[in-house]
């Protein structure tokens, strides 16, 4: 709030106008809605001044300022339209124009051309004018209208630049470009990303990242904020150029990680045509990340999308009504033994959907066998994962820290709205540190990069919580002491400085969500974060699995974060559904489902476990997706995607969110819960008469905290509170000794996070496959050369339990001796690290 | 004729070393500013002397030293513009090699009297000798304790640093150069704020040119009436002057402010070479008005030079004689900006393409009669609408050709040819 005498009064244009000081002349005739053409300035960035438009005359002062970058002054005499104004603009748009195709601008014809071609591209191939595909949305055409510019008195000079297509995502024309330097800006002062810059100077210039790199090498995080900003057609995106103007925007959360972004949809002809960050103070701010930015238009609109349920006979598909299909699912699942029936569902389903598919299990046929993925992918380490959660600060904290040490984090393509935060908490002069096996885009901006040998990062996490122990010695744990002697010092100095941080911050990535020493890691991570007073924020890559252990979609964990195992809380439910709950035993689980225990109706909602056809008699595949086809399930139901129904996510923070239907979905798919609920009536069942998800958040609000829907649209953040605990598989093994002659490296291997319900994103998204590889096998170029491997050789990896085949990378940037793979989606092998050794396929 | 000051030891070949330059009275001035002088007061006499900036906009030294804030947190930092890239300056340059410590000194006083304890010289990238030289110079200047911690015992550190730069003209536009030290491209920044509020590292700061700090130490020595004695009541001291084009003796002559053109060109100059007539001369480096023959009795100084038309800039004078044709100069120095524009401010990025392809078509024998306005319509879009000065210097060999020597564009306009007979 500005002080009172820091107000005061300006005219403008003869109006006398209150103003307060430290606005710009532009900002204070926008306020009282006096038109200023600009073109570079923008409200989310600062002044640039390049463009001229927006000049205006000031008494007192010599020339023309411009009104984005002058400050108002009390007093001052302003006039934003004289003639000789109006002409000055006129004559420096022109200038603009000058270097600009500009027939969609002052073509005589624009009108008539508008209204009846029918499809932009041919015409635009045909009659050469219809080349810019952002026609209709451009600010530049909006400018010219407004000034009524007809005539452009110099010949359009065409700068001849090769249109770039080649990196994903988005296209860039510069022979479009206007020189307005917004981009660059919102890449470094909002992005803070430093991709972009001027090359070149006077009317050479061009914009891209410096030394003619690709934006992919220069660090680009393809987040979409330089399209968003540009006000030409310079940036396009690949999947809507030549939309057009949309027609509805609906906001909603994206399911792509935990962070949950709020995102709005932008709707036409019943699709979904695009996605932009929503201005949401409470989580991203305004940005987004190159999932939620540009894959999710591709993914839910991809042509393989499920359309109408099938059944397979042999091998043969054969389409079948939604009646039949409800009715094959109801008669096969009522015949199966309860112990014989188990249920996977997607932690990327809302909580509507995985509340729905846990009453099924419990309430209609009586059983706890109900698990995600989840399970598998946090392995032995769930319990600390979830004891982790319980702690979860929240996402503004990070902005406001003081320190921030990130484990296993990566911001570069997932998360990296996290990376914005972060780099916003640098810029107030926070430390930031980071512990990471590899490189990793947090490396270049970090005061100090711990670089753990793969199976040691638990000793690093130790050391620190022994050092922060006040009385205790300061000495690592002895049997581990040769592997992190090289960080002794620092990790003292962290630790020292960890604890006197008025507002230090743990985040924690996903590298070491996969290792077999994860449950200790995160117990070190707990015990840190206490002893030095931090807060701590794990960021799973499961966009709602708060909500899937609040709803209660394990075995072991009932509706609210009750244990199953409590039979008093099975007593009430019992009351409350209508059906007598078994006791708890530890029966099927997602373990036991890649461990080979045989079902007799296997149901899959929004999951792909495997590869091949997992051991079932019958299997139901619920998704909207087909799966592969050896996966070779019997009954296949297309479910509805996230921009097509009504639900809510929990958030990392444990902020309920709303999901909010855009679009009708594709053919006939339906939404999870209406297709369970269906299937349970069918059979039957009482209890499942739900006819849309608020009468499901209804029965959900009596169990669990938060789900009122006053206190949703609040979205305020609700702690997890959880009794309840997994049944995990014996805690992790410790790294066996390296057996250094047969298995000379260590091989760390990173599973695809970037799924939605079960599938890659890669394998929907065209841009996604450049951005995340999979098959691959990182290699320092020495032990490459050593074992005679090159680029793009085949390598046969052996280890004492797997042997696999990967591509070879060669990469300076990966320690030697140490390895990596980039895992295809349904590859499993095991915890990290394991002990290898490589040689070249055919040789 | 009055004496020199900064060229006084310049013919002697040892100056650059730094028992010659203090066996000649260097390095006094440096303990008595430190010992027995307070920073307002060495600010008071710098004001007082009357000193003006060299780098071309005359700015008063004093005054610029006096806006940078006393009582701020930040560090301050005395930048030193030694990027001299106006075509047909060449007097930082001789200035640097041959008596650096004239400018360390100056550099030490300065820095103290604006309390920096940093100072960058920013020195043209193609300037390798000179940067050498500098370095070396900064190194003996160490080694006896002018610089460094403590100086001379008076608690006062500074240490200064060498910086070559990335070549290019607007490099030397004083906020470009702040951008380049740190490291960025150098983009022209916006003022207000100014420098000395928010510069290098949005820390205060001061840019003087090399010329300009240079003259410092002799201020401290001999006084500020001293100073103020020599050169006109508004334009005080002596100016170096970069005499180029075609006379008979180019080169720097040091001459005191107010010393007519003519006495310059004829006397220092020895006159037109091949004893053609004088036909016109550029007074102040490529960013000033061409003045014709008829205003060679001008006298050079900041204000006499503006009643003339043009402006004392950086002192360089640049003569063209009677074979000169002016459209193709006008040309030649369109193209210069054309190629030096940053291009981040529409009118001089689009203008200076457009007056050089129009200024082409005229001296190819392709203009058209309405070129002529055209030309003076872009000028007229470019000149005050532009983040920098640079824009406006566009304009300035045109518009001022015009206003001399339209004659010749319409020749060439009218004949397809060029009007100069070439003797
Ligand atoms: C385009 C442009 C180029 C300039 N180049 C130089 C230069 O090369 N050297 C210089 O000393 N000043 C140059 N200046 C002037 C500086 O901006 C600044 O006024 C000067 O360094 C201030 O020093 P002074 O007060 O000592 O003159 C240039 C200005 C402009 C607009
Ligand atoms: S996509 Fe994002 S990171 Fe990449 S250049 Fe644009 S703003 Fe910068
Ligand atoms: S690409 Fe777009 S945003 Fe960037 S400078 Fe060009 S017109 Fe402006
Ligand atoms: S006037 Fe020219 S040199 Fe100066 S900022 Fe504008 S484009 Fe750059
Ligand atoms: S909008 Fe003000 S200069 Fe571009």
């Amino acid at each position: 709030m500005s002080k009172p005498n820091d107000t005061f009064t300006v005219n403008i244009d003869g109006q006398i106008l209150l103003a307060s000081k430290g606005l710009t002349i532009l900002q204070v005739a926008e306020e009282n809605h006096i038109y200023i053409p600009t073109l570079c300035a923008h409200k989310d960035l600062t002044p640039f001044g390049g463009c001229r438009m927006c000049i205006v005359e000031v008494e007192g002062m010599r020339g023309f300022p411009t009104a984005c970058t002058t400050p108002v002054e009390e007093g001052m005499i302003i006039r934003t339209d004289t003639a000789q104004i109006q002409k000055v603009r006129m004559e420096i748009l022109q200038l603009i124009l000058s270097e600009h195709t500009s027939s969609c601008l002052i073509c005589e014809e624009k009108e008539e051309c508008r209204e009846f071609q029918g499809t932009i591209r041919k015409v635009g191939v045909t009659t050469g004018c219809r080349y810019c595909s952002k026609d209709g949305q451009c600010e530049l055409q909006e400018v010219v209208e407004k000034l009524r510019l007809r005539q452009i008195n110099y010949p359009i000079y065409y700068r001849h630049l090769r249109v770039e297509k080649d990196d994903p995502f988005y296209d860039r024309d510069y022979n479009l470009c206007i020189l307005c330097g917004r981009c660059i800006r919102v890449c470094q002062e909002i992005r803070t990303a430093n991709t972009l810059t001027f090359k070149q100077r006077g009317c050479y210039t061009v914009i891209g990242p410096a030394y003619d790199r690709s934006h992919l090498d220069a660090g680009c995080e393809f987040c979409g904020a330089c399209v968003s900003v540009c006000p030409t057609g310079a940036l396009s995106e690949k999947t809507n150029k030549w939309e057009g103007e949309i027609e509805q925007k609906t906001t909603t959360t994206c399911p792509l990680c935990s962070i949950g972004c709020q995102i709005g949809l932008l709707l036409k002809g019943g699709k979904v045509i695009g996605t932009l960050p929503a201005e949401d103070p409470l989580v991203n701010n305004g940005q987004l990340c190159v999932k939620g930015r540009f894959c999710i238009t591709e993914l839910v609109n991809n042509f393989h999308r499920l359309k109408k349920p099938y059944r397979t006979h042999d091998g043969i598909k054969v389409e079948i009504s939604w009646q039949e299909a409800i009715k094959l699912a109801a008669e096969k699942i009522s015949a199966c033994p309860a112990e014989d029936f188990g249920l996977l569902i997607s932690p990327n389903c809302s909580n509507e959907d995985l509340y729905i598919a846990q009453k099924f299990t419990r309430a209609a046929i009586g059983s706890h066998q109900i698990d995600t993925s989840a399970r598998v992918f946090y392995g032995a380490g769930f319990n600390a994962y979830l004891d982790l959660m319980k702690m979860s600060a929240s996402l503004s904290d990070i902005k406001n820290a003081s320190l921030v040490l990130c484990i296993g984090l990566d911001t570069r393509f997932g998360r990296s709205v996290i990376g914005v935060e972060i780099r916003k908490a640098l810029k107030k002069g926070a430390r930031l540190f980071t512990i990471h096996p590899r490189e990793h885009n947090l490396a270049l901006i970090a005061e100090k990069w711990l670089q753990p040998v793969p199976g040691t990062e638990v000793d690093i996490l130790n050391t620190l919580v022994n050092l922060s122990e006040e009385k205790r010695k300061a000495a690592p744990p002895a049997k581990s002491k040769w592997r992190i002697k090289s960080y002794e010092d620092e990790l003292s100095g962290l630790v020292e400085m960890l604890k006197k941080a008025y507002s230090p911050i743990i985040l924690l990535g996903s590298e070491f969500l996969q290792y077999k020493e994860s449950p200790q890691i995160y117990e070190a991570v707990r015990k840190l974060t206490q002893k030095v007073k931090a807060k701590v924020l794990p960021l799973p890559p499961q966009n709602n699995l708060f909500g899937s252990i609040l709803s209660g979609s394990y075995p072991e964990l009932l509706p609210g974060g009750f244990s199953s195992t409590e039979e008093q809380r099975l007593k009430y439910l019992s009351k409350k559904w209508g059906k007598n709950l078994p006791a708890f035993s530890s029966g099927w689980n997602a373990e036991k489902l890649l461990a080979g225990t045989k079902l007799k109706v296997l149901y899959l909602i929004g999951e792909v476990p495997t590869g091949f056809r997992p051991p079932a008699d019958f299997i139901i595949f619920q998704n909207i997706y087909p799966p592969a086809p050896f996966f070779e399930a019997d009954l296949v139901l297309p479910s509805a995607a996230f921009t097509e129904v009504e639900g809510t996510y929990i958030n990392s923070e444990g902020r309920i969110q709303r999901v909010r239907k855009g679009v009708e979905p594709p053919g006939e798919a339906l939404p999870d819960w209406e297709i369970l609920c269906r299937i349970a009536q069918e059979m039957g069942r009482k209890g499942f008469e739900f006819s849309n998800p608020c009468e499901i958040r209804e029965e959900l609000s009596n169990l669990i905290k938060g789900f009122d829907e006053r206190e949703i649209d609040e979205r305020k953040i609700n702690p997890l509170i959880c009794e309840g605990k997994f049944v995990v598989s014996r805690s992790g093994l410790p790294i066996k000794k390296k057996d250094a002659k047969n298995f000379p490296f260590l091989l760390t291997a990173s599973s695809v996070e970037d799924t939605y319900r079960g599938f890659p994103l890669s394998l929907w998204v065209e841009g996604a496959k450049k951005l995340f590889a999979e098959g691959i096998l990182e290699i320092n170029p020495e032990d490459a050369q050593k074992s005679g491997i090159s680029q793009d050789d085949e390598v046969i990896v052996t280890a004492s339990s797997f042997e696999e085949t990967w591509r070879a990378r060669i990469s300076k940037e990966q320690p030697q001796g140490i390895l990596h793979a980039r895992l295809f989606p349904f590859e499993k092998i095991g915890p990290n690290p394991h002990a290898v050794r490589i040689r070249k396929k055919n040789a | 004729m009055t004496e020199k000051i900064l060229f006084k030891y310049i013919d002697q070949p040892d100056q650059y070393k730094i028992d010659t330059y203090i066996k000649n009275g260097g390095y006094q001035a440096v303990p008595r500013v430190l010992k027995e002088l307070s920073p307002e007061q060495v600010i008071d006499i710098i004001k007082k002397s009357g000193l003006r900036g060299r780098g071309g906009a005359g700015f008063p030294t004093g005054m610029k030293w006096g806006f940078v804030p006393k009582d701020s947190s930040k560090p301050r930092f005395l930048l030193c513009n030694a990027d001299e890239g106006e075509p047909g300056t060449f007097k930082d340059r001789e200035l640097m090699q041959k008596d650096p410590h004239q400018l360390l000194e100056g550099i030490i006083i300065s820095s103290y009297a604006i309390g920096a304890n940093l100072s960058f010289i920013y020195i043209r990238g193609e300037f390798a000798f000179e940067a050498n030289r500098l370095e070396e110079a900064i190194k003996e200047a160490y080694n006896k304790g002018f610089l460094g911690k403590n100086i001379l015992g008076t608690g006062f550190d500074l240490e200064i640093k060498v910086h070559r730069g990335g070549g290019a003209y607007i490099c030397g536009e004083e906020t470009s150069l702040l951008s380049s030290i740190e490291g960025v491209r150098p983009l022209v920044r916006l003022r207000p704020p100014y420098p000395a509020i928010s510069g290098c590292y949005e820390c205060p700061s001061a840019v003087n040119n090399v010329e300009t700090l240079s003259n410092v130490p002799h201020i401290i020595i001999n006084g500020a009436e001293w100073y103020a004695g020599i050169g006109t009541p508004k334009s005080k001291g002596t100016k170096i002057f970069c005499l180029s084009g075609q006379v008979n003796k180019p080169g720097n002559y040091e001459l005191p402010m107010g010393t007519p053109l003519r006495e310059l060109i004829e006397e220092y100059g020895g006159g037109i070479k091949n004893n053609r007539k004088l036909k016109a001369v550029i007074p102040g480096g490529v960013s000033t008005q061409v003045l014709p023959v008829t205003k060679v009795d001008v006298k050079l100084d900041f204000e006499s030079l503006i009643e003339a038309g043009s402006m004392l800039g950086s002192g360089a004078v640049i003569v063209m004689d009677e074979n000169t044709c002016m459209v193709e100069t006008a040309y030649r120095l369109v193209q210069f900006f054309e190629h030096e524009s940053c291009g981040e401010c529409t009118p001089c990025r689009e203008g200076t393409y457009w007056l050089s392809r129009i200024m082409k078509r005229i001296v190819q024998g392709q203009g058209r009669m309405e070129d002529i306005d055209l030309l003076l319509d872009l000028c007229d879009n470019i000149f005050g609408k532009t983040i920098c000065p640079l824009g406006d210097s566009v304009t300035i060999p045109i518009t001022s050709t015009l206003q001399h020597f339209r004659e010749e564009y319409e020749y060439h306009i009218k004949n397809k040819r060029c009007p100069v007979e070439r003797k």
